[in-house]
């Protein structure tokens, strides 16, 4: 019989991390640095993601703190990243 | 019946992260990918984080899942608008097989792509 | 419309201060209560004071369209994800706004992107065009007519 810990165990979250190695594929391959940027920020999203799980499997709602200044911490990367594109394209 | 439930909703989160890091590997240019990943995820991460809010049914842990999915909603549209039009400025090309790109003539972009090949509908 | 909606949230914590019990339950039923009782006491009052019981339903069936129209979306893609061949052609349109304000753009802009396909990619110095970067155009003036009536003239509907 199969209970919902086992569930989230064998099968939730080998295709998270299934995800998270495609990611970062792409994270390692992409030709240009927004590329690189994209996938990071994917990754943290899925990120979020897993420690949702884990905090299930843990059964301890505390992780979820970490999720959420993890969601916070991903935009304002982008956001930084996006400006230094514009920043360098603009002095050369 | 909430196991279930809960089953249900992770799955289907688990899978939109799946199709949306699929996506990201498979998809021929930068703007595609973009458009493809940045929400599949989001729903998906919004799924996932439902079934977790279900399961502790408690007050103060439904706020917490309220406010992450709030802020996933509100930034990542902004954070694709802002790495989009950084990666348009800095010249990635769009697909080769592009039908129409009608922002060529305020950036040069130098894509082989026509600036217009629909004739312009008339002045109403 | 705004002293309507600050007595339906009054009326809405009176309901959870009552019955005690902290929960979101509560809270949606109080203000499902408190929104049918103000709806009652106002119904021979003038038609300024009525506006706020029509805009409500408004914004929620919106809501509902719109987690509609994402999921259907979200499964084309994702069909077009797992399929061998790339079924899209891309293209990027210059999209007349009829949207003025600052926050009117922000919304319209958020609720393109979160819509897969679609995605803002610039905004002309004057507010006057936003450039939308698509994934499956196949008629110009068709895309732009379906964008125009369902998204934003609903949207505007509910903002002005």
């Amino acid at each position: 019989m199969m209970t919902v810990e086992n569930y989230f165990i064998y099968v939730i979250m080998p295709i998270l991390s299934l995800s998270m190695i495609l990611i970062f594929i792409r994270f390692l391959k992409g030709p240009a640095v927004a590329d690189r940027v994209v996938a990071l920020d994917l990754l943290i999203t899925v990120g979020v993601g897993v420690i949702g799980v884990f905090s299930l499997i843990a059964d301890d709602p505390v992780f979820l703190d970490v999720a959420m200044i993890l969601a916070l911490i991903a935009f304002l990367s982008t956001v930084a990243f996006s400006n230094y594109l514009i920043k360098r394209n603009r002095d050369d | 019946m909430t196991d279930i439930l809960i089953m249900i909703l992770s799955t289907v989160g688990a899978i939109f992260v799946l199709i949306s890091s699929i996506g990201i590997v498979r998809m021929p240019d930068f703007y595609t990918r973009l458009s493809i990943t940045i929400k599949a995820a989001t729903l998906g991460i919004g799924c996932i984080l439902t079934a977790a809010a279900i399961h502790f049914a408690e007050f103060s842990t439904t706020t917490k899942v309220l406010a992450i999915v709030f802020f996933l909603f509100i930034t990542s549209p902004v954070a694709a608008f802002l790495i989009a039009r950084s990666a348009y400025i800095s010249g990635i090309k769009l697909w080769k097989r592009s039908v129409v790109d009608e922002l060529q003539d305020k950036y040069d972009n130098k894509n082989e792509i026509p600036v217009n090949p629909c004739k312009e509908e008339g002045e109403e | 419309m705004l002293k309507y909606f600050l007595l339906n949230l009054l009326l809405t914590f009176v309901w959870v201060a009552l019955t005690g019990q902290l929960n979101y339950s509560n809270f949606v039923f109080g203000g499902a209560a408190g929104f049918f009782i103000l709806w009652m006491l106002t119904r021979r009052s003038r038609n300024a004071d009525k506006e706020y019981f029509y805009r409500v339903p408004k914004i929620l069936v919106f809501i509902l369209y719109f987690l509609y129209d994402m999921m259907e979306a979200n499964l084309r893609v994702a069909i077009d994800v797992m399929t061998p061949n790339y079924h899209t052609t891309p293209g990027i349109i210059k999209y007349k706004l009829d949207a003025k304000t600052d926050f009117e753009i922000t919304m319209l802009t958020n609720i393109i992107a979160l819509t897969p396909g679609t995605m803002v990619i610039d905004i002309a110095e004057d507010k006057s065009y936003v450039y939308i970067h698509t994934m499956y155009l196949t008629d110009k003036k068709k895309f732009i007519k379906n964008l125009k009536a369902r998204t934003e003239t609903k949207l505007l509907e509910i903002l002005r």
